[in-house]
């Protein structure tokens, strides 16, 4: 029987349309609609300047909205050849943990709801609204921030704003850990938790899981490796787990905020005076760039003449996650409820998804393989 | 009498449907931030279930898509009288960033369904959704109820 | 198990139990940071309708300039309006905007300097905490969020919040506990305090036959008309509300010691001269006299506490200008005998 939720139902936030295929209460096989936010952003985007596209790639996505304009920014600023002043590159990092941080409580809260477990997405929510503010404080709007440039960041951060936000993270990570124990001690969360929704490392690389939900499934990959600033300035490591169920997933979340904790720590005790932005004069030319946002990695393929954008590929990571979430984890699943779980512990961010379609030569839809590179459709 | 009491009724328990129509995603953080312990929502009796057959409001958020343009009218037709319509956001307004040469939004919401409020901001502040929703959501609820059909 | 004792535990707390008696809503779900871009403001008086702001706005529908009607004496000007249907509120129309001051505002932005997110005024306004009374009426009053908080039981005004309305100095119930104070003009102020203060002392010391002879519990009344006070303030400063402003907080405040002297009961002793602190009185050995300069004095009181022979005479004048306007006003004056001590160590 083919049971099909969404796209407007009591468990999902946002419109997307399972299909599971169940024999009674076993979900044996599950597909994924999607197509429901498709805006056309990449088509408007074109013929643009940088000061309004990097508007619309801040609302490719309204949770992880920061990274988009980050990945935006720094494409041009890697086309022009010249990296922002180090305090910038400073203030860039600290906005970029903040939003981590937002973004793992509320796919966790969302995980949390799926499980009905309402203390603890209540927990969690509460959790958020301090980091809420601090971003809010520091950028000046909660949610799309409209904080980065080409060439820095607008606004400095003054002595007073680095100080709360130092003392709301302190008092986060003082808070967090009775929640976390909640959560790895509780033993029905983790009867709901624990070997659900599998997904082993082979069915992980082959289905290009990337982020969280990759490093829960034991990939051992975070594109802030190869990020100058987190190579070069903070000390942090790369977090990962074996087991690839719906436990491993939301604990992998929660020891990356700690992890972010730590940078954001150092970026306040270190972060160096100077100036936040510089003028930069964008070449004609076509470049690439990754980041990790906090579902995985966002890669932005960008060509322009100089002054306007003349081509553009955003690939954002819910779509390899959500591909995976339906190929691998949705399979010989116990109860339809687990196959709701599952679904939101791989955080799927369906706003973000909605990018292009590949087509092959003849025009008909490609299969989507993560790893290569977008070619642009002529 | 009978009226009075399901004036009350009305007023005090509010069912409502999030329907996101295309947008970022951001307003609906903002909603689900609402729940949060801080906001409370569920204290004014409001109670989001993203459930249309049983909701009193729908909220709507996004620019309409083109799979939108036909299912945003069914499942206004399958929300039960009374019902109100809140946007929340831009999108649903004027199509926000999105609507410019080349996009594929057809906003405004209210070409397809009527709306009885609005709430503007790139994402509104939860406290602004708040005062909003409570400015207009349970009055207007209890006027419509009285409306006769 | 141990999540069910984690509940128990949590719930049996008290401060639980004690939000949860007493829940309500925080004011902070309401309050936004001073960073907060809302909605732009538009001030169409200094737009230049040069577009930049309708060219760098990433939103299709956010902005339109608008052109206001012809009249007879001018042509129609055009200025921006935002919708804010449309507006995203990122604030790159002000931070474009070349005007000076910006004709569009939207919270705090790099390029905007600071000088001109606030709205000019010339008066600025504060709290005397030593005669406040703590009523909140300021705070009700004030039609701008944040300007009047309450810190460490003190009410204090926010100066880069206020947009100096004075709604807070209308509302006080205690005169002079909101005081509005004029930020230009310092020096023409102060040269209008000191033209009053010597015009009020020079008037008391005409009157020192009458005064030397009050007892102590007696009191000495006359008025003094300001018309031609006034007449010389305003060759300083022609500034009537300012004037007005500046003579009613001198007579409410002003508690001005007059020193009389005496110099028939003078036995050139001496004690007053090396007493005096700042140097005021002198011993001239050629004349023999002791001498007073009215312009060192400080109405210490030190010589009347010193002198053995009663030659300083210290008296206590206060004033009040009734009715407070410039025209009709009266400055009225009441001196009285000091109740210091005379002789005292």
């Amino acid at each position: 029987m083919i049971l099909p939720i969404g796209p407007i139902h009591p468990a999902l936030k946002e419109p997307v349309r399972l299909k599971l295929k169940t024999q009674g209460e076993k979900v044996i096989s599950a597909e994924i609609d999607y197509g429901y936010v498709h805006r056309g952003i990449e088509r408007v985007m074109e013929g643009k300047t940088w000061q309004k596209a990097i508007f619309l790639s801040e609302r490719v996505c309204g949770i992880c909205s920061y990274i988009h304009t980050q990945t935006f920014a720094e494409t041009f600023e890697k086309m022009a050849g010249e990296k922002v002043p180090l305090r910038a590159q400073y203030l860039r990092s600290l906005t970029n943990e903040l939003d981590r941080i937002q973004s793992h409580f509320i796919a966790n809260s969302t995980y949390f709801k799926a499980l009905e477990h309402e203390t603890l997405f209540m927990y969690m929510l509460h959790l958020r609204e301090p980091v809420m503010d601090a971003i809010e404080l520091l950028t000046g709007n909660r949610v799309n921030m409209g904080w980065n440039v080409v060439g820095g960041v607008r606004m400095d951060a003054k002595e007073k704003h680095l100080n709360s936000i130092y003392q709301i993270i302190t008092h986060l990570e003082s808070e967090y850990d009775k929640y976390v124990q909640m959560f790895d001690q509780g033993p029905l969360v983790g009867l709901r938790s624990k070997d659900v929704g599998k997904m082993s490392n082979e069915d992980a690389i082959k289905g290009r899981a990337v982020g969280p939900i990759g490093r829960a499934s034991g990939i051992k990959h975070d594109v802030r490796e190869d990020h100058h600033t987190y190579q070069d300035e903070f000390d942090w490591k790369v977090i990962w787990r074996k087991e690839g169920d719906n436990y491993a997933r939301t604990m992998n979340r929660f020891d990356e905020i700690t992890e972010s904790i730590k940078i954001i720590k150092q970026v306040i005790e270190n972060i160096p005076p100077g100036e936040v932005r510089k003028k930069i004069d964008i070449p004609a030319g076509y470049e690439e760039w990754r980041n990790e946002a906090p579902r995985g990695e966002v890669s932005y393929y960008i060509e322009s003449n100089g002054n306007l954008i003349k081509n553009i590929s955003i690939r954002t990571p819910s779509i390899m996650n959500i591909d995976v979430c339906g190929k691998y984890m949705l399979k010989d699943v116990a109860t339809v409820a687990d196959a709701v779980a599952t679904y939101a512990s791989v955080d799927p961010c369906v706003a973000c998804t909605e990018r292009v379609v590949i087509l092959n030569e003849k025009g008909e839809k490609r299969e989507f393989d993560g790893l290569h590179k977008v070619k642009y459709l002529k | 009498m009978l009226d009075g009491l399901k004036d009350v009724v009305r007023k005090s328990s509010i069912h409502v449907c999030l329907i996101n129509t295309g947008g970022c995603n951001g307003c609906d953080i903002e909603v689900v931030a609402l729940l949060s312990p801080r906001y409370d929502l569920e204290q004014y009796g409001i109670y989001v279930h993203n459930n249309p057959r049983e909701a009193d409001v729908l909220l709507i958020t996004g620019a309409v898509t083109e799979q939108w343009k036909k299912n945003l009218q069914r499942i206004y037709a399958k929300a039960p009288e009374p019902k109100v319509v809140v946007t929340i956001g831009n999108c649903p307004l004027t199509g926000d960033v999105f609507n410019q040469e080349g996009c594929s939004v057809y906003a405004p919401v209210s070409d397809f369904i009527p709306v009885d409020a609005e709430i503007p901001g790139c994402p509104p502040r939860p406290s602004e959704i708040l005062a909003a929703i409570l400015a207009v959501g349970p009055d207007a609820i209890a006027a419509k109820g009285r409306q006769k059909p | 198990m141990s999540s069910v004792i984690w509940y128990l535990y949590e719930f049996a707390r008290k401060s639980w139990a004690e939000n949860f008696a007493v829940a309500k809503t925080n004011p902070e779900i309401v309050e936004t940071p001073e960073r907060f871009r809302d909605f732009p403001q538009v001030f169409p008086d200094y737009c230049i309708s040069c577009g930049a702001c309708t060219a760098a706005c990433p939103a299709p529908n956010a902005i339109k300039l608008v052109r206001s009607e012809d009249t007879a004496e001018e042509e129609g000007k055009a200025y921006p309006v935002i919708n804010n249907r449309g507006c995203i509120r990122c604030g790159f129309c002000a931070e474009v905007c070349p005007t000076d001051p910006k004709t569009i505002t939207c919270g705090e932005n790099h390029l905007i300097r600071e000088e001109f997110t606030i709205l000019p005024a010339d008066r600025m306004f504060i709290i005397d905490d030593y005669l406040c009374i703590r009523c909140k009426k300021c705070m009700k009053a004030c039609p701008v969020y944040g300007a009047i908080y309450e810190e460490d039981n003190k009410i204090v005004i926010d100066q880069s919040v206020c947009i100096s309305c004075g709604e807070c100095l209308k509302n006080c119930p205690v005169k002079g506990a909101v005081k509005g104070i004029y930020v230009a003009n310092v020096q023409e102020q102060k040269d209008i305090i000191n033209l009053t203060v010597n015009t009020l002392e020079e008037a008391i010391e005409e009157k020192r036959d009458d005064i030397s002879h009050l007892s102590d519990k007696e009191v000495y009344k006359f008025d003094l008309p300001i018309d031609e006070l006034v007449e010389r303030a305003r060759s300083i400063l022609a500034n009537d509300d300012l004037i007005l402003d500046t003579f009613q907080k001198i007579t409410d405040r002003l508690k001005l010691r007059i020193v009389t002297w005496d110099e028939d009961k003078c036995k050139k002793c001496r004690l007053c001269v090396d007493e005096c602190p700042s140097g005021a009185i002198t011993y001239d050995e050629k004349e023999d006299v002791i001498k007073r300069d009215t312009k060192k004095c400080l109405r210490c009181s030190t010589c009347y506490q010193t002198c053995p022979f009663g030659v300083a005479g210290y008296y206590v004048s206060r004033f009040l200008l009734d009715p407070p306007s410039l025209e009709e006003g009266v400055i009225h004056i009441t001196v009285k005998a000091s109740q210091l001590p005379i002789g005292a160590d």
